[in-house]
């Protein structure tokens, strides 16, 4: 009983030490506050056995025969017809001219789609006529499929890269500009006046307030148009092209050379992959505070 | 010397209507004075603030601060806000130095001048740390130190301490009031708290609300005692002390009309 009291009534400097570091003398059960959905908990280890899964399944399916190859070619296949790739190109172009083509495509278009939604978008963020002016036409065109106005680009811009970065860009720019508008609109109004206060002109204003403080949204807006700028760039590539990775995928399936289009595929996964992964560092880089304050 | 002169501000509101959140209000903060605003949400205390910050233009009425009248804000009028506003990109140096460095102050006098300010507000330690990593009283010693930094005529703090817990809030006012015992800076203080009203002010201003007005003029003698004595406990459990808090606790209750209209 005494060392019950002893150890229950504990002054507050060794009520600190105590539970903090002290060796409990059994087992205990820890408890924590009910969660809901996911809290945290990681998910890395069921998506790495869903990809074993589907492999196996796949693997399973062509080895049983069960799918003629023309439709599902064996993993195999796949990696034998990368391999020969590799090796010998496709369609008069190594891989590495294909790839490049693509790359250089959707890099540029992201360059050129970045350096001027940002601006616009922060601007038509504070600024009454800009947005009234600059929202008809946003408002117009970024709801439409890209594909719907490539060939009035090819019309106008002809068939050579002018028209497939155009396309791209377009497509990249209105996330990024409406994601800078989001970020603009979410800065609080005391911060503006505190800086006001502390004597910031108008440019300072925007320097160093609204541009970084609309930045998580900006990254955000990038990483969705980066997304959307790999899912067109096979539409930019399928019309009078002779390299590109989109252009690999279209040329191989008027020639049902299955294993060729899976190929594709997962070269664009891979870089598609790569690209979110890229601005995920990014994001850690650039705004750690992020959901912190 | 602050001059609050007839000031009068009207509100439009959404249905059309006009609504009158400060009625001729007038007061004087001289130097080294330190001046609480004291009442209940709607008394016009924040509208005031606002008013003298710059942020908000009168609708009649002056503001001048040493004779030139008060248009729009600047560095020369500091504010500390109830949220913080401090930028979650910048450490607290960065912070602190922000108003030094929209004047064009080159970084290295900037740091020095920083660094005694961080001192003055006992985060020496900390001015390297980013504002998610400090506590809430940390973060508005931050922000108190960086409306300093401009070396304001004024230091204008709006509910600074609101949204502390007792402790941290006790401490920071005994802070507060080391900063202005060493700084001499005009301070003007907004509180919905009696006791933070009369602890910190030379002077006093309670206000009421629908229109927000000056129902009474205290100049209590307690933060100069502190200053002096240090004991904060022992001045404010001083029977003066009491007998003010409930004086301007029953005065604030005959003002409310909400209560009065439902009684």
């Amino acid at each position: 009983m005494s060392e019950i009291t002893q150890d229950t009534v504990l002054r507050p400097d060794q009520l600190h030490t105590h539970t903090q570091s002290q060796p409990l003398p059994r087992p205990v059960r820890t408890v924590e506050m009910t969660s809901f959905g996911i809290a945290g908990r990681p998910t890395a280890a069921i998506s790495l056995v869903t990809a074993v899964v589907i492999l196996s399944a796949w693997w399973a399916t062509s080895w049983l025969g069960l799918v003629s190859p023309l439709f599902l070619p064996a993993p195999a296949e796949v990696v034998t017809q990368f391999a020969n790739i590799y090796r010998d190109g496709y369609a008069g172009a190594s891989l590495g001219e294909h790839l490049f083509a693509s790359l250089f495509r959707i890099l540029t278009a992201a360059a050129i789609a970045i350096s001027l939604a940002i601006p616009i978008g922060l601007l038509m963020g504070v600024n009454r006529v800009a947005k009234g002016v600059l929202d008809t036409p946003i408002e117009f065109y970024w709801p439409l499929p890209p594909l719907s106005y490539l060939p009035l680009m090819i019309i106008w811009l002809g068939i050579g890269e002018t028209s497939k970065i155009t396309l791209l860009t377009l497509a990249m720019f209105a996330p990024i500009c409406l994601s800078a508008q989001a970020g603009v609109r979410a800065l609080p109004i005391e911060r503006i006046n505190a800086a006001r206060s502390l004597g910031a002109s108008r440019f300072q204003l925007f320097t160093d307030i609204v541009f970084p403080s609309a930045l998580p949204e900006i990254l955000t807006g990038v990483r969705i148009a980066l997304g959307i700028g790999w899912g067109t760039l096979v539409a930019a590539e399928l019309i009078a092209s002779t390299r590109g990775i989109g252009f690999m995928i279209m040329s191989a399936a008027q020639f049902l050379a299955t294993d060729v289009v899976f190929v594709g595929i997962f070269i664009i996964a891979a870089c598609a992959f790569s690209s979110a992964a890229a601005i995920r560092l990014l994001e850690a880089a650039l705004v750690p505070w992020k959901g912190r304050t | 010397m602050l001059s609050v002169d007839q000031a009068s501000v009207y509100f439009a509101t959404r249905d059309g209507r006009t609504v009158q959140a400060l009625d001729r209000v007038s007061f004087d903060i001289p130097d080294s004075g330190f001046v609480v605003a004291l009442g209940a949400s709607g008394c016009g205390k924040s509208t005031i603030l606002n008013a003298i910050a710059g942020f908000l233009p009168l609708s009649e009425g002056t503001i001048t601060l040493n004779g030139r009248p008060v248009s729009g804000p600047g560095a020369d009028r500091g504010v500390v806000f109830q949220k913080d506003t401090l930028l979650p990109w910048k450490t607290v140096i960065e912070n602190v130095g922000l108003g030094l460095k929209f004047a064009g102050i080159g970084r290295a006098v900037r740091r020095d001048r920083v660094e005694e300010l961080l001192r003055l507000v006992g985060l020496a330690d900390f001015a390297a740390a980013y504002p998610y990593e400090l506590s809430g009283g940390m973060r508005q010693r931050v922000g108190i130190a960086r409306a300093l930094a401009t070396e304001p005529e004024i230091l204008l703090m709006d509910e600074p301490f609101g949204a502390l817990d007792s402790l941290t809030r006790e401490q920071m006012q005994e802070l507060l009031v080391g900063v202005w015992k060493r700084t001499g800076k005009r301070i003007f203080f907004i509180t919905h708290s009696i006791e933070e009203a009369l602890f910190l002010g030379t002077q006093v201003l309670v206000m009421s609300p629908r229109p927000g007005r000056i129902v009474g003029r205290f100049d209590p003698p307690f933060m100069r005692q502190f200053a002096e004595s240090g004991d904060a406990r022992a001045v404010k459990t001083a029977p003066e002390f009491a007998e003010l808090r409930e004086e301007i606790r029953a005065m604030l209750h005959a003002t409310d009309t909400v209560r009065r209209d439902a009684a």
